[in-house]
Formats: structure tokens, C-alpha cells, sequence
């Protein structure tokens, strides 16, 4: 680092924090810093100024490995795979409440469990 | 001790107390007040845009403890606080002399050529000098005081925090940066002993159980101090001599003047004008 006389250059970072602490983390913005303790040092006045903050991570853009353009469409599936899927049990929570008013009906009110 | 006076209203019926409390607030105020001016005058000049817009946040949350301050004197019947702020004389300022001292030379809208290593040296030092002050006001006998230094070290810390990195990079970077930031704690350190001055009103602070001593708030500011320098790889200096004028007692210089017909200039158009 101190052999070489040219200026540092400023990486970009990514900013992700947590607005509480059963939150997850968010992706808010990115700066530009020239290392990590700066980005860290910056994130926070720079983007939660307004909104509550109990966490914050600073990633170097670099670090990111993003999946490039050309081989977002390998995420696509085939259709046939519905047994992935949840719609089966969309009216469960009615089928609960059906049974429970018909034996409470019968036996009287249940004791919420905690 | 003396025992502690737990509402403004007690205040009140204690004149002897109340003139010592009232000496303090606005030392306190005023030191937070003229640095938060200071900072503003860096808007939009700072290295970088992270930077201008962090450090102007910066300001904004001093001027905001200054408000406290301000507000507390209210409270006491002093006077109101917009006022207070703003239509005073600058002789009238018991603000330190280290934090009425310009940001460098030019002026912020023609020609500004202010120093940053100044401003990052004068608001390191000047945010660990506030912490040690807000350590010596947890045993203090004015309860209101008691709470209110307890809200503002939680922003300090984060103050302390941001200069630290800064401090800490510039003086282990290379040669330039190391030299400027060398110059710069040597002009803070002219000015340093303002900041722990009572003045002439020292005595009664200590009496009335109001802070710690002189000597008591040296010693915790040396010992954040210490650790400061060694991180930056720097001889300890030691703790300078109080100068001559420290401005607890009026005594200012021409910048201070320049600076309270700058900030009340608008206020002083029409003081009772709802803001």
C-alpha cells in the first residue's frame, strides 16, 4: 500500500440494514468508499437518516457475485411440478375453524393454548 | 454532597444555584451552538458527497443538543431559547475559544479554502473533550441534566466513531496526509485548554455538585486522549495550559463576532415572526 503513489480509488459498496431486530436485512443503496470502515462509517447518515436502524452489513459490490444477464433464464422451470406448490392447502385455516365451532358447539368453549 | 435538585422549580428557588447552573448551560449550549455553525459553513465543501452529507448531519444533531441546552435555560426562566441562540451580543457567548476559530481561510460562498484536516482534528478532539464532559455530569445534581447528557451519548458515540475512522486513516496514510493532520492537532492543541476553563464561575460548579472538577474532566478527556494518539502512531503531547483568553469569562475574538451577526441575521429581521 505505501510503495504505490497513486490515489486510493473508491470501490463501490453496498449498504444492507435492519430496520429491527426480527427483521431481515434490505439492500437500502450503494456509496462509494475506499474501504470498508469508511463505507461503514457512511452508511448510516447517508441512508437511515429517517427510518430505524439495529443492524447494518456494507458489501463490496466486487464481493457480489451477480448472475449475469444471459443466465437469468436458467431459472425458470418446467410447469409440472405442482406438488411444490401450496394452493392444496389455501383453505386449511377454514377447515380448522369449521371443526372447532362444531365442537365447541358441542362441548363449550376451548382453552386458547398460549 | 449536596443534595439533588430533581426539577427546574427547585432550581428556582435556589439563587445561588441557579446562577452556577445557568453559567454552565450556556457554556455547554454555546460550545455545541458555534461548532454546529461551523459545521454548516462545510455544506456542500466537504471531500466527498458521503462525507457533506454525513457531516452536516453531524452538525444538525449538535445543534440539537445546543437546543437542550437552550431549552433547559428556558425552563429555568432565563429567557427563550430562540432568543437566547440569537439575540445575544457575542461578548455575551461563553463558548470556547477552540470552537469560534474559522474553518480556514476564504468564506464559504466566495472563495472558501478551509482545511479539512482541521475540521477533522477540531471535531474529534472537541467530541471526545464532550464525552468526558458528559461522563462528569452523570453524578451532577440538577437531575434534568443528569437525563439530559444521558440522551446525548448515544449520538456522541456515533460521532466519536465516524472522526475516529478518519483521524485514524489520514494519519496512517502517507506523507501528505500525515503532515496536514500533524499541523492541525498542533493548531487544536493551541486552543485546547479552552475547552476545560470554568472561568470565573468554576468554583461554584463544584460546590454545587454540579459537575466534576476542572481537574476530574482533565483526567478523563487525557485518558481518551492517550488512546487517540497511539492509534494515529503519535507521541503523546500532553495536556496543554489553559490560554490566556479561554471565552468562558465574554472574552472572543473577531470571528466570533463575524459568525453571531451571520447566524442571527435573519432571526434579528423579525423575532416574533413564527417559524
Amino acid at each position: 500500500m505505501s510503495q504505490d503513489k497513486a490515489k486510493t480509488p473508491f470501490d463501490v459498496y453496498e449498504v444492507f440494514s435492519q430496520r429491527s431486530s426480527t427483521s431481515p436485512f434490505i439492500h437500502q443503496f450503494s456509496l462509494l468508499a475506499p474501504n470498508h470502515e469508511v463505507a461503514m462509517s457512511m452508511a448510516r447518515e447517508n441512508f437511515l437518516r429517517r427510518d430505524n436502524c439495529v443492524n447494518l452489513w456494507v458489501v463490496k459490490r466486487d464481493d457480489v457475485y451477480v448472475l449475469p444477464p444471459e443466465e437469468r433464464e436458467s431459472l425458470e422451470r418446467l410447469d409440472n411440478k405442482a406438488y411444490r406448490e401450496t394452493k392444496g392447502y389455501g383453505d386449511l385455516q377454514s377447515k380448522w375453524r369449521a371443526h372447532r365451532e362444531r365442537y365447541e358447539a358441542q362441548h363449550g368453549p376451548v382453552k386458547k393454548e398460549v | 454532597m449536596t443534595a439533588l435538585i430533581e426539577t427546574v422549580e427547585q432550581a428556582k428557588g435556589n439563587p445561588e444555584f441557579l446562577n452556577a447552573l445557568t453559567a454552565l448551560l450556556f457554556q455547554m449550549a454555546d460550545d455545541d451552538f458555534i461548532l454546529a455553525y461551523r459545521g454548516s459553513e462545510w455544506l456542500g465543501l466537504a471531500p466527498h458527497i458521503e462525507e457533506d452529507v454525513a457531516f452536516s448531519s453531524m452538525s444538525q444533531d449538535t445543534m440539537g443538543h445546543a437546543v437542550l441546552f437552550y431549552e433547559l435555560l428556558e425552563d429555568l426562566g432565563v429567557g427563550r431559547a430562540d432568543d437566547l441562540a440569537q439575540l445575544r451580543d457575542p461578548q455575551d457567548f461563553r463558548n470556547a475559544l477552540l470552537v469560534e476559530r474559522p474553518n480556514g481561510t476564504g468564506h464559504y460562498v466566495e472563495n472558501p479554502r478551509y482545511d479539512w484536516a482541521y475540521a477533522v482534528v477540531r471535531w474529534y478532539f472537541y467530541g471526545l473533550f464532550k464525552q468526558a464532559r458528559l461522563e462528569a455530569l452523570s453524578n451532577s445534581s440538577f437531575k434534568p441534566l443528569v437525563l439530559v447528557s444521558q440522551k446525548m451519548m448515544k449520538e456522541q458515540r456515533y460521532h466519536v466513531m465516524h472522526w475516529q475512522v478518519w483521524i485514524a486513516q489520514l494519519a496512517n496514510s502517507n506523507e501528505e496526509a500525515r503532515t496536514r493532520i500533524t499541523n492541525a492537532v498542533d493548531r487544536v492543541w493551541e486552543d485546547l485548554g479552552s475547552l476545560f476553563a470554568y472561568g470565573s464561575h468554576g468554583a461554584e460548579f463544584v460546590k454545587q455538585g454540579l459537575i466534576e472538577s476542572e481537574d476530574a474532566l482533565k483526567q478523563r478527556f487525557e485518558e481518551k486522549a492517550k488512546k487517540a494518539f497511539a492509534m494515529c502512531n503519535f507521541d503523546w503531547k500532553g495536556l496543554p495550559q489553559a490560554p490566556a483568553q479561554t471565552g468562558r469569562d465574554g472574552q472572543h475574538t473577531q470571528d466570533l463576532i463575524d459568525a453571531v451577526n451571520t447566524l442571527s441575521e435573519v432571526y434579528r429581521l423579525d423575532p416574533s415572526a413564527a417559524w
